[in-house]
């Protein structure tokens, strides 16, 4: 497994954590030889989690944007309602390998500490989950269920009070209890290995997104969309095609798209450095002091961005580009009102640029967004903001 | 080797512990800053290590995090940095602690070289592990920067060796699981109490005997330095004691009542090298 993605990822942590990170490293090596930890992933992860999800043609909506196809990867049908669980499941099995009895994680919109709380009720592990106080009063319904599901969710008041700072405070609770504590890391991003232990754990919306693909028109998708906060279900779509013709194209949040602000765009508007244990692109200034971000969606409003995509955007393999707070809400109005499926405000962002970019396309172009995961938590959100113009 | 790193040699040889003492630069103004170095300096302290504020410090507990964000509100600058460290360089030897990523946006071997000629000693970056010294590149090997490396109680006795091997002017020895201060999260592990250090002490010693060793992390009395003397480390570093009474305003006279009676726990003992 990959450590370095050209000049990016690497593991810069206090020497604390640098056994763990190798321990975890090497059980995931011999893990993913075991047939037996294999079976145990995927009967757990079809039975459980709800895998394979559809491939689903969004035929309405494609009439009214009037070109290519398009199609959505349904991630928001896996159960917890996103592809957190694809993630969580894998590493909760690895912390029961490596004799952890505790789960500590960082969450944004709240879906990776619900698929945390999941894997932890299911296995009995008992579980903290790190959440800046700014986004549990804007995911609220996740709070709620993080609760419900056994977990203790602890508000991280630091800072800007998202993820970021949740991220910080889960690192340092892990540097206390590495004796006895995994942190399930739940995006793209991180020292080694979880960049890329991430991305294997992903992958199967790739794989099967490419089997779908080819199963229904014979071939590859010819345009393949995700959205990009540390860019984890972006990572996993990708990956399995990157070999592929595809092109693909990552979605970061510019926020309220002022000229001045930066919305949370690592990748289209910032800087390489080194921030929780990875060298990537970040919102930084000229002191190297990490800048505040802003988006609707809690779960992109992130100021660095996952090593791997860092190094796909400068080989020029995918292309990065932002959609603003108002261009996602609009595309989670009509995806809403076209087709019935009130997706999460992250996937929307992914859903906006595709809206864009399929009717610019030919009709027998297949157009494929993943919908990373599903709206209910962001209904006080989409109701802040006001009905669709 | 940095004027810190010969001085800590020295007091090795001689049998007498040092005592290194923290503060973060911007986290008051630069008269008071410089106030507390003379009056650690007139109690015994043997060298300061300067702070410089990281917007997102992962292995700083709450006091440290505290003076960062107090640091930054002010508008503390690298520029600001340059100026404080000659002032506190006349006073006692400097070593310099921040994150990595301050360094890299300064230019990496262009900033190493500027903390060098403003008068630090040595540089200290928690987020530098052994394996990112070649981040620094060429430029490591700036005469009289000493970069020091960290070991920990989860370090294993052969990444120790090369820790001891690989770290210059002295090796920090991080005295329990968690972050600086009693830190670790919202819920402190029962288990970040300050583990014995003996027989790492001596596996390091073993491996380079000349090497000083301070310990540091929650560090709070003498007696915690003594016990640190006792187990055959060459002294320790105070910080989040120190930083806390700053980040509250409290007076130089508070800080050097705490420093004096923290540098009783240098009294000689009967452990020599």
């Amino acid at each position: 497994m990959p450590e370095w993605y050209g000049p990016y990822g690497g593991s810069y942590v206090p020497e604390t954590l640098v056994p763990a990170l190798k321990e975890l490293e090497l059980v995931w090596k011999s893990a993913r030889r075991d047939p037996e930890f294999r079976s145990r992933f995927q009967d757990l992860a079809r039975d459980w989690g709800g895998r394979p999800t559809p491939l689903y043609f969004a035929e309405r909506l494609t009439r009214e944007v009037g070109g290519a196809e398009i199609y959505l990867k349904r991630e928001d049908l896996v159960h917890g309602g996103a592809h957190k669980l694809n993630n969580a499941l894998g590493q909760g099995l690895l912390a029961l390998r490596l004799g952890k009895r505790r789960l500590i994680a960082e969450t944004g919109a709240g879906q990776h500490g619900v698929a945390t709380a999941m894997i932890g009720a299911k296995l009995g592990l008992s579980t903290e989950v790190y959440m800046g106080a700014a986004d549990m009063e804007r995911q609220k319904p996740n709070v709620l269920r993080m609760r419900l599901l056994g977990a203790t969710v602890r508000p991280v008041t630091q800072g800007q009070q998202t993820l970021k700072e949740a991220i910080n405070e889960a690192l340092r609770d892990w540097i206390a209890n590495v004796q006895d504590t995994h942190y399930l890391l739940g995006s793209a991003v991180g020292p080694h290995p979880f960049p890329s232990l991430v991305a294997d754990f992903q992958s199967v919306i790739g794989r099967e997104l490419r089997r779908q693909s080819r199963a229904r028109w014979g071939r590859d998708p010819d345009l393949v969309l995700a959205c990009v906060g540390g860019g984890s279900n972006a990572i996993g779509t990708f990956h399995p095609l990157l070999r592929g013709p595809a092109r693909l194209v990552g979605v970061e949040a510019r926020g309220s798209g002022e000229p001045s602000g930066w919305g949370a765009a690592s990748l289209v508007r910032g800087s390489v450095g080194v921030l929780h244990g990875m060298r990537t692109y970040l919102l930084q200034d000229e002191e190297g002091q990490i800048l505040p971000t802003q988006s609707v969606s809690a779960g992109l409003d992130y100021a660095g961005v996952g090593p791997e995509h860092a190094w796909l955007k400068d080989s020029g393999r995918v292309e990065y580009t932002s959609a603003t707070d108002r261009e996602a809400l609009e595309a989670f109005h009509r995806l809403a009102r076209t087709e019935g499926i009130l997706p999460a405000l992250e996937p929307s962002h992914a859903l906006a640029v595709a809206l864009q970019r399929a009717t610019t396309l030919p009709r027998d172009q297949h157009v494929v967004v993943t919908l990373s995961g599903r709206g209910d938590k962001d209904l006080a959100e989409v109701e802040r903001f006001g009905p669709p113009r | 080797m940095g004027r810190l790193g010969e001085v800590l040699r020295q007091r090795r040889e001689r049998g007498e512990g040092s005592l290194l003492t923290y503060l973060m630069a911007g986290s008051v103004p630069p008269e008071k800053f410089l106030s507390c170095v003379r009056a650690f300096r007139a109690a015994g302290v043997t060298g300061l290590e300067v702070g410089f504020p990281f917007s997102d410090p992962m292995a700083e507990g709450p006091v440290i995090q505290r003076a960062a964000t107090l640091a930054l509100a002010r508008g503390t600058r690298w520029s600001d940095l340059l100026e404080l460290l000659p002032q506190v360089a006349e006073e006692l030897p400097v070593a310099v602690m921040t994150y990595l990523n301050v360094i890299l946006r300064h230019g990496g071997g262009k900033a190493l070289e500027e903390l060098r000629s403003h008068g630090a000693d040595a540089v200290i970056l928690p987020d530098l592990p052994l394996e990112g010294l070649r981040d620094l590149g060429a430029h490591r090997a700036v005469k009289g920067l000493d970069i020091v490396l960290l070991a920990s109680p989860a370090t294993g006795a052969e990444r120790l060796r090369r820790l001891a091997r690989h770290t210059e002017g002295f090796l920090y020895l991080v005295s329990r699981y968690g972050t600086t201060g009693l830190g670790g999260g919202t819920t402190p592990s029962t288990k970040t109490h300050a583990l014995d250090l003996t027989e790492e002490i001596r596996q390091v010693h073993a491996e380079r005997p000349k090497l000083p060793i301070l310990a540091g992390f929650g560090v709070r009395h003498a007696q915690d330095i003594r016990s640190f003397l006792q187990q055959g480390a060459d002294g320790a570093i105070v910080g989040s004691l120190l930083q806390d009474r700053l980040n509250e305003e409290a007076q130089v006279s508070e800080l050097d009542a705490l420093v004096r009676a923290l540098v009783q726990g240098l009294a000689k003992t009967s452990t020599g090298p």
